[in-house]
């Protein structure tokens, strides 16, 4: 049977999402909330696709107490690479919109979730990397810890808060709108 | 399968906006007590995480400092050193205050004025004057901290000060010790002929933050009192009080006392300005100085009760109010009534070359509160009501400068000097709160013996009815305070970057030490919790030297946190600085002491603040 184009809803559908990648581009991704007694109205890292913001210096001098080594936007290759990434995806995108087939859609799915679950890795490995290799110099000895990718944590004074932010919700609908042809297109 | 799928994610899809739901921030609305009712303890009760409505700005007089207080809750904020040392600042320690204090090391401060903008305190900057050495300084409110310190020449003693313009164009400072121009040897029997009361008219340079003399004016020989700054039909012009228009050289108590009037100096500044821009003037020890005997215009005498203190101007600028201090009468004076008799010429004479009006053609009327004695000075509420300090019957009356009527008294304890309203010498005072600035406070606290606080009560002139609501000792002394809506003013609350200040070091790594024959320059930072003055040393929070050597310490604090401030103290050498989040500060000696000084870091700042230390290790000569 030869494969019948997707209608052009859902082609617009596809090319939302393609937008949506660009515009995410511009927003955070992913931060970590710190509350402390002396810190009640909490510090920030706040992460970009392609930058870092937030109290990050506060933040690095605070962690040596416990001999975590400092970091910044040059401590993270992926910060350089992650919006070509990004922007090639929503490239890709668009010509499986324009394409309008099925199978190339499926493909874009299985790209989206491969790149999905790199990327959780990706903050996973990261995480592990600063709560792990701890300074034996430091002032301050704790156990070596992984703070989650999301939601509450606990380490010395501090409580940490996790999460996904505009950025993530943005791919997130952008995802929705790849899912929205499967629904458009189903065989009745 | 695929329908299967697909309800799955579009269950999914619910989830997150259901959970964006949940965490989203939907707080409902603080709801306000209402004002009504409350008794006088909560009026003044201003719970933790709340602030206050006003900032009351104290004169610490002879501390030399100011006190900043918050209002309704009277509680001390900040002690903000200005013409004397203050260690726990390290103010007169580090470069900048040493330079700026000029080797003094106390002052008395007395008149404290914000800068203004339409007649109405801007927020932006305080200036201060010091009668015990004759010095003006000026407060950047950004940060709390003096920018520049002038000495005033030809002067002795600006207490008659400062008063700004309605938009800061002039701070004045006229004085209140007559001496002989440029400070030089004089006697006494030649008081008349070789003494004079210079005043002294000073602009504020807003970029480089510093103090400039536009021109000076050789004023009779008599003593200034107060002054206060005219207000929109009267902008152009200001007044001041005097007393010893007798010319008196000794026992002044008596001396100064004898002639029924005094004078109330009236003089338009654009006017001199305009006389100094036309070259008006002669030049004395470089400055532009106005001798309105020979350069004529622009200054007039106004007769008043003998020895006034305060002359205050009504919000409305149409008025001037002044008594003296020794009589129970209370003047009320017309602007508009003076310019009239100024534009006919109708002078009584004139005094010292300066022409006199008639105290009937400028008088609007008198007031005489019954059993009132000791009229010092006057503040004005959101109606334009007076409210005057009342020094000898211990009381504060307030009254309707427009009929005169007395509508309410409230004694205060004890000798009230000056009081101070919510904006209260602006063009539009807010009401609210008075402050009333007692000199004696005698059995109002416990004792702690023979020396005693001063005393500061807050008084509730919202309604028709004053009402004393609270009672604050205050170290010596405030002699006129500033209060200001909390609002107006913008602090930072850490120091932004200079990446082009030379000395800064914002990198640990590259904190070092440079030496220069026998001078030595250590460019350091100072970070919870070590110093690191040269990052590739062995020991990076040492400090090596040779006896002799002029050493010169910029530290810079790289913690980019609200209120993580680092001392840096230099045990048995005398030394000690603070440096604020992101600042750069610099301490400068000779080390002519040999051995080994341990140095600290004097302002608590994190837990292992005890640890934060190192040597200054300086070598004997051979």
């Amino acid at each position: 049977m030869p494969a019948k184009k997707m209608s052009v809803s859902s082609a617009i559908s596809i090319s939302i999402a393609g937008v949506l990648l660009i515009i995410s581009l511009f927003f955070p991704w992913w931060g970590m909330n710190f509350i402390a007694p002396q810190y009640p109205e909490g510090l920030d890292i706040v992460v970009y696709p392609n930058k870092l913001k937030g109290d990050i210096e506060i933040i690095n001098g605070l962690n040596h107490y416990i001999g975590m080594k400092p970091f910044s936007e040059e401590s993270f290759p992926e910060l350089a690479y992650l919006p070509y990434l990004i922007v090639s995806m929503a490239l890709f995108t668009v010509v499986v919109a324009f394409l309008r087939k099925k199978s190339w859609l499926y493909a874009l799915i299985v790209v989206f979730l491969i790149g999905g679950a790199l990327g959780i890795y990706d903050i996973h490995r990261w995480l592990v990397d600063f709560g792990t290799n701890l300074n034996d110099n430091a002032p301050i000895r704790i156990d070596p810890f992984v703070p989650p990718i999301f939601g509450e944590n606990r380490i010395a004074n501090f409580t940490t808060f996790s999460y996904f932010t505009t950025g993530s919700y943005i791919v997130g609908a952008a995802f929705l709108c790849l899912l929205f042809p499967l629904w458009k297109e189903r065989r009745k | 399968m695929k329908k299967k799928v697909i309800s799955a994610l579009s269950g999914l899809a619910v989830g997150i906006l259901a959970s964006t739901v949940f965490f989203g921030n939907f707080s409902s609305q603080e709801t306000i007590p209402t004002a009504a009712a409350k008794t006088d303890a909560e009026k003044v009760y201003v719970p933790f995480g709340k602030k206050d409505e006003y900032y009351l700005f104290a004169s610490g007089g002879h501390s030399g400092q100011m006190f900043i207080y918050g209002v309704p809750s009277m509680r001390r904020i900040r002690t903000v050193p200005v013409f004397s040392l203050d260690s726990a600042t390290g103010y007169g320690w580090d470069k900048h205050s040493k330079e700026m204090l000029g080797g003094y090391t106390w002052g008395d401060l007395h008149h404290p004025a914000f800068s203004e903008t339409n007649g109405e305190y801007d927020g932006k900057y305080m200036f201060a004057t010091d009668v015990g050495n004759s010095r003006a300084a000026v407060m950047d409110l950004k940060t709390f901290t003096v920018k520049d310190i002038i000495q005033v020449p030809n002067t002795s003693g600006p207490h008659c000060a400062a008063f700004v313009t309605e938009n800061t164009e002039y701070l004045f400072l006229p004085t209140r010790f007559s001496v002989p121009i440029g400070h030089k040897y004089a006697s006494l029997d030649n008081y008349s002929k070789e003494y004079r009361g210079v005043m002294s008219a000073v602009t504020l340079d807003e970029k480089t933050q510093k103090l400039h003399i536009a021109y000076q004016v050789a004023l009779p020989p008599w003593s200034y009192d107060l002054s206060d700054a005219g207000k929109k039909i009267s902008k152009d012009w200001a007044v001041l009080t005097t007393y010893n228009t007798e010319e008196a050289t000794t026992n002044l108590e008596i001396n100064a006392s004898k002639e029924d009037r005094d004078f109330i100096v009236l003089f338009n500044w654009k006017e001199l300005e305009k006389m100094v821009k036309e070259g008006k003037y002669d030049n004395v020890g470089g400055q532009k100085m106005i001798f309105p005997e020979k350069h004529k215009g622009g200054i007039y005498l106004v007769p008043v009760a003998k020895s006034p203190h305060g002359v205050d101007v009504t919000p409305d600028g149409k008025y001037f109010i002044a008594s003296g201090k020794l009589a129970p009468l209370l003047t009320v004076f017309s602007f508009e009534k003076a310019f009239k008799a100024i534009k006919n010429k109708e002078f009584a004479g004139e005094r010292n070359g300066i022409p006199i009006l008639k105290y009937e053609s400028v008088m609007e009327r008198e007031v005489n509160p019954e059993n009132a004695l000791g009229p010092l000075h006057t503040q004005f509420d959101e109606k334009g009501m007076a409210y005057t300090t009342m020094f000898i019957s211990s009381e504060i009356v307030k009254w309707n400068p427009n009929t005169g009527e007395v509508l309410d008294r409230v004694p205060v304890q004890y000798s009230p000097g000056h009081a101070v309203a919510a904006e209260g010498d602006t063009v539009s005072p807010d009401g609210k709160y008075l402050v009333s600035l007692n000199k004696l406070s005698k059995d109002s606290y416990l004792s702690v013996g023979p020396s005693h606080p001063e005393s500061m009560q807050l008084i509730d002139i919202s309604g028709e009815k004053m009402k004393v609501i609270q009672s604050v000792p205050v170290d010596p002394e405030p002699h006129y305070g500033q209060m200001i809506k909390a609002d107006k003013i913008k602090t930072i609350e850490v120091y932004p970057k200079d990446e082009k200040n030379p000395d800064a070091v914002y990198n640990q790594k590259d904190a070092r030490i440079v030496r220069k024959g026998n001078e030595v320059h250590v460019y350091g930072i100072a970070m919870r919790s070590k110093f690191i003055f040269d990052a590739k040393a062995k020991r990076p929070d040492v400090i090596e030297v040779n006896e002799g050597d002029k050493v010169v310490i910029h530290i810079t604090n790289i913690d980019f946190d609200e209120d993580i401030t680092h001392g840096f103290a230099i045990n048995q050498y005398n030394l000690n600085m603070e440096i604020q989040p992101g600042q750069t500060n610099t301490m400068e000696f000779v080390a002519d002491k040999p051995g080994t000084y341990p140095l600290y870091c004097t302002n608590f700042c994190s837990a292992l603040h005890q640890e934060m230390t190192g040597y200054l290790l300086v070598k004997p000569k051979q």
